[in-house]
């Protein structure tokens, strides 16, 4: 049996506040192989985004491990390129330099750092716009230069925090099947983060779905709809739905129960 | 109807011109009703001339004065003593500011002393300033330092404080070492806030420095101001007086220039 690309052992975390202890990740367990794509959904506040956290090492777990190829990660590394929801581009540089930007610690010359990005730019459908400011670009721009950056410096693994989750409907379906390319033309590990089931079923391979509030691995539905581009307008087909209301069904108690238990907690700050 | 004429082509010309002039006329018409009320009050009795010299007599003072060389042997006193004390401040402002601004811990020692010292008015110390260090060059820079470091200091600290934290994080995630990030993420944001700082203190080391040479001072325009109205050479005063506000408006526009060119990445409505 190979190693995988990424695996989740047990891990738990614990925020520790002045006075409050929130968990938000317990027991998860889970194992990436190389070149898969798996989508992580859950309900707001399941510690998705912790999750993802751990894996690009900005964050340490209250218990168990995580492994990239079978190594401890012990923090932020080039062999994983992180994709935020807010695009985080540095606004005083320009797209063409803010692809750069991750290129700069690798020891490579200026024109060498230049080509790459270039080189990405052009992947991800922006060559024109490379001496734009990210403020001269629109949303789904601006997370094109961000995917452009992640992949620049040729990461292994792909991380994506709710990445379309800022886009309006059009830009964001427009994104997910440039996404899906670049996927098969890189062959990179991709975990990717949402709450939407409709983006969950259409981009994975797999789906793993999150409980609330401990954020507990729940299902891991397996997906496969064929050729995406073959079959036209896939997210109408019975096979679709299907998959879609499976896990609708798994995530529907959850979302209540994430409801009820934020509400509870609204009244309890209320009263006191 | 569709012949073009030569005057087609020199209308929106000449829209331009007036619309450039109306432009102008609407940001200096306050100006040059000031002036105006300053050249005649004088001259109809409205006040005392002697008092009150009209402007034209003393922009005539400020030109002998500039003739002679006492304005620029004056005024380049004046400038390196506050240059040299404003350049001190930023060195000393920007780096303190940013410690403090990144390291709680460090906020919450400094933070209590740098608002006693920030709400004790620079020109109080101004006494104890001349007592320690004299009535020579040090004590006049080191009170320039004093006034100019804390707004320095504090719109730095802001600035650090304001930074996006999505910026940070993802920044760390690309692996960049603490310095790196103080040099490519933390300081770039800052540049904006630290600016309008850096605009503030200019404005406040000429305030200062006027002051301090006016009490204990052999040279510099505090002291030419203050020097001639006690030899009552008043258009001498005033010309000294126009003197002053005629730097301050022209160190601050350079500022503002030096603001735009570094802000430009930023959205233009801000």
């Amino acid at each position: 049996m190979t190693t995988p690309k990424l695996s989740i052992e047990r891990v738990g975390k614990v925020f520790e506040g002045r006075s409050s202890r929130v968990a938000a990740l317990d027991e998860v367990t889970l194992d990436v192989a190389a070149g898969q794509f798996l989508v992580v959904v859950g309900p707001s506040g399941c510690g998705k985004s912790t999750l993802l956290d751990l894996l690009a090492g900005l964050t340490t777990p209250t218990s168990g491990r995580l492994l990239v190829d079978g190594a401890p990660i012990t923090g932020p590394g080039l062999d994983r390129g992180v994709v935020f929801q807010q695009y985080a581009l540095l606004p005083w540089r320009t797209a063409l330099r803010n692809v750069e930007f991750g290129l700069e610690g690798k020891g490579l010359t200026r024109r060498a750092r230049t080509d790459t990005a270039r080189q990405y730019l052009d992947l991800v459908g922006l060559s024109g716009f490379a001496d734009r400011y990210p403020h001269e670009l629109s949303g789904g721009m601006r997370q094109r230069v961000a995917i452009a950056r992640a992949l620049a410096f040729d990461p292994d693994v792909l991380l994506m925090d709710e990445p379309f989750a800022a886009l309006d409907a059009q830009t964001r379906e427009t994104l997910q099947d440039e996404l899906l390319r670049i996927w098969e033309t890189t062959r990179k590990t991709v975990v990717f983060i949402t709450h939407g089931i409709d983006e969950a079923v259409y981009l994975g391979q797999r789906v793993a779905v999150l409980t609330s509030r401990p954020g507990r691995i729940k299902a891991v539905v397996d997906i496969d709809l064929g050729d995406r581009r073959q079959t036209e307008d896939v997210r109408s087909t019975p096979l679709f739905a299907e998959y879609r209301h499976q896990i609708w069904s798994e995530l529907h108690g959850e979302v209540a129960r994430a409801q009820r238990s934020e509400l509870s907690a609204r009244e309890v700050v209320s009263v006191g | 109807m569709a012949r073009r004429t030569p005057g087609d082509r020199i209308r929106p010309l000449v829209r331009h011109l007036l619309h450039a002039a109306a432009t102008v006329s609407r940001k200096s018409i306050a100006v040059v009703a000031f002036l105006v009320l300053w050249e005649i009050a004088p001259r109809v009795g409205l006040v005392d001339s002697t008092f009150l010299v009209p402007f034209s007599t003393a922009v005539h003072a400020l030109w002998d004065l500039a003739r002679s060389g006492q304005l620029w042997d004056d005024t380049r006193v004046s400038l390196t003593r506050s240059v040299i004390g404003f350049g001190i401040a930023v060195g000393i402002g920007v780096p303190l500011g940013l410690v403090i601004g990144w390291y709680r811990t460090v906020a919450d020692i400094l933070n209590p002393l740098l608002e006693l010292f920030r709400n004790t008015a620079a020109l109080a110390l101004l006494p104890v300033f001349i007592l320690i260090l004299g009535i020579g060059e040090t004590s006049k820079i080191s009170i320039v330092v004093y006034a100019c470091t804390f707004p320095i200091l504090l719109n730095t600290i802001t600035a650090v404080r304001g930074v996006d934290p999505t910026l940070v994080k993802a920044a760390r995630s690309l692996g960049l070492s603490t310095p790196r990030l103080f040099r490519q993420v933390v300081l770039p944001s800052s540049v904006p806030t630290i600016l309008t700082g850096i605009r503030m203190a200019a404005a406040s080391s000429i305030l200062v420095l006027i002051a301090a040479e006016m009490v204990g001072a052999k040279d510099g325009l505090g002291y030419l101001i203050n020097a001639a109205q006690q030899n009552f050479e008043i258009e001498q005063m005033y010309a000294g007086i126009i003197a002053i506000s005629l730097i301050g408006t022209i160190v601050n526009a350079l500022l503002v220039r030096l603001e735009r060119r570094l802000t430009r990445w930023r959205p233009a409505s801000r």
